[in-house]
């Protein structure tokens, strides 16, 4: 069961909003279909992010994959620790593995609830 | 962890048609803009087969270039949007596929089986043996070697010694639409830089075979995606907005 306390992207991302400021990772089934993670690039903390637009990049054994941002801001936090420990985010990618922390200032219009996510994905997947 | 909803079904994918450009030798930046620009352009499913002019050497989206800086030669050293290991181009058939991401398996380790059963395939037509790396139990994901020939690991073509003679990777979109960029290396004669790797040359005499390898790779290749293959050139549109992706210095 995804936790009920955050938004998706149908291209697997999800944000966690609390007092204006967005937690934004990955689900579980993006980090099941990459595979081996390798390598990890974040942005660096004070850069904006915006919606719907590439914010980071991740390689797993054999391709490279965008993460894309749910939400619009400045980027106030970055999980340093993640990119040489990217077994936490294969294990709890929605909350050791969670990625950046934006200030919002915007949010996509295509965020569903944890619900319809799981609904995509019966439609969507392979 | 949460446990993936299963699923039934995939979007269709759309594509009918496999363009298949047989493209004139390029600058090594000019060939890697032109495998972005053909992912990120909304452009039909193409799989372009191209050579490089002067001699490249590609690293990996995660690779440091300065690595690199020692190897001997006169060669220019580019960055690839996809990930692995540095690759010198040389004498090689290489291969750039982009297509709808539903085309192929959605699982990543199948998506290369496909692909390089399709070419294993053509290599067997022309005399060259290969056999499919199974797995590699107990290694580090982390790659150890930064040549990616230097190591086979799951899902490449070794030859009978076991030595890499294809070297591919991918890079994945998912906006605006999920879209897959896979190219690849065969390796005709092993280059002089970087690991002693298998070749063509080394089972059958490449310059004659090299012609129905090449027809045989896109055939199969466009068999295995489900699609019919259609003899292309890029329009001049495709080629401005790569050569606008080049630094001005390469342009």
């Amino acid at each position: 069961m995804r936790p009920n306390d955050r938004k998706f992207l149908k291209s697997h991302e999800w944000a966690k909003t609390e007092d204006g400021t967005a937690t934004v990772g990955i689900s579980d089934y993006a980090v099941s279909h990459l595979s081996d993670l390798v390598f990890l690039d974040l942005p660096a903390v004070g850069s904006e992010v915006t919606a719907g637009e590439s914010f980071g990049e991740i390689e797993s054994v054999k391709a490279v994959s965008d993460i894309y941002s749910p939400v619009s801001g400045e980027v106030v936090a970055i999980n340093e620790d993640l990119p040489d420990n990217l077994d936490s985010l294969a294990s709890d990618c929605f909350d050791a593995g969670w990625m950046i922390k934006v200030k919002i200032t915007g949010e996509s219009d295509e965020l569903m609830d944890a619900d319809a996510y799981a609904k995509h994905l019966e439609t969507a997947g392979d | 962890m949460p446990t993936p909803t299963p699923s039934t079904s995939r979007p269709p994918a759309t594509e009918k048609l496999l363009r298949v450009v047989l493209d004139p030798p390029r600058s090594p930046a000019l060939n890697m803009a032109l495998d972005s620009a053909l992912l990120e352009g909304g452009h039909p499913a193409t799989l372009r087969i191209y050579s490089w002019s002067p001699y490249g050497l590609s690293i990996g989206r995660f690779q440091d270039p300065e690595t690199f800086r020692a190897v001997p030669g006169r060669h220019q050293i580019v960055q690839r949007v996809t990930g692995g290991g540095a690759i010198y181009h040389a004498e090689e058939i290489t291969f750039a596929l982009t297509v709808d991401a539903a085309r192929l398996p959605a699982s990543i380790p199948d998506s290369y089986n496909v692909l390089h059963d399709a070419i294993a395939e053509a290599l067997s037509a022309v005399g060259v043996q290969t056999t499919r790396v199974c797995c590699s139990p107990g290694s580090s994901p982390r790659p150890t070697e930064p040549w990616c020939f230097a190591d086979p690991g799951p899902s490449d073509l070794v030859d009978p010694s076991g030595k890499k003679i294809l070297g591919s990777a991918q890079r994945r979109i998912r906006r605006p639409q999920e879209r897959i960029l896979h190219h690849g290396s065969l390796v005709l004669h092993s280059p002089p830089q970087g690991p002693r790797c298998a070749a063509v040359a080394d089972q059958v005499d490449p310059a004659s075979a090299r012609p129905t390898l090449t027809e045989g790779m896109v055939t199969a290749m466009a068999s295995a995606l489900g699609l019919a293959p259609t003899p292309a050139q890029l329009d001049p549109s495709e080629l401005a907005a790569a050569q606008g992706r080049l630094e001005p210095a390469a342009r």
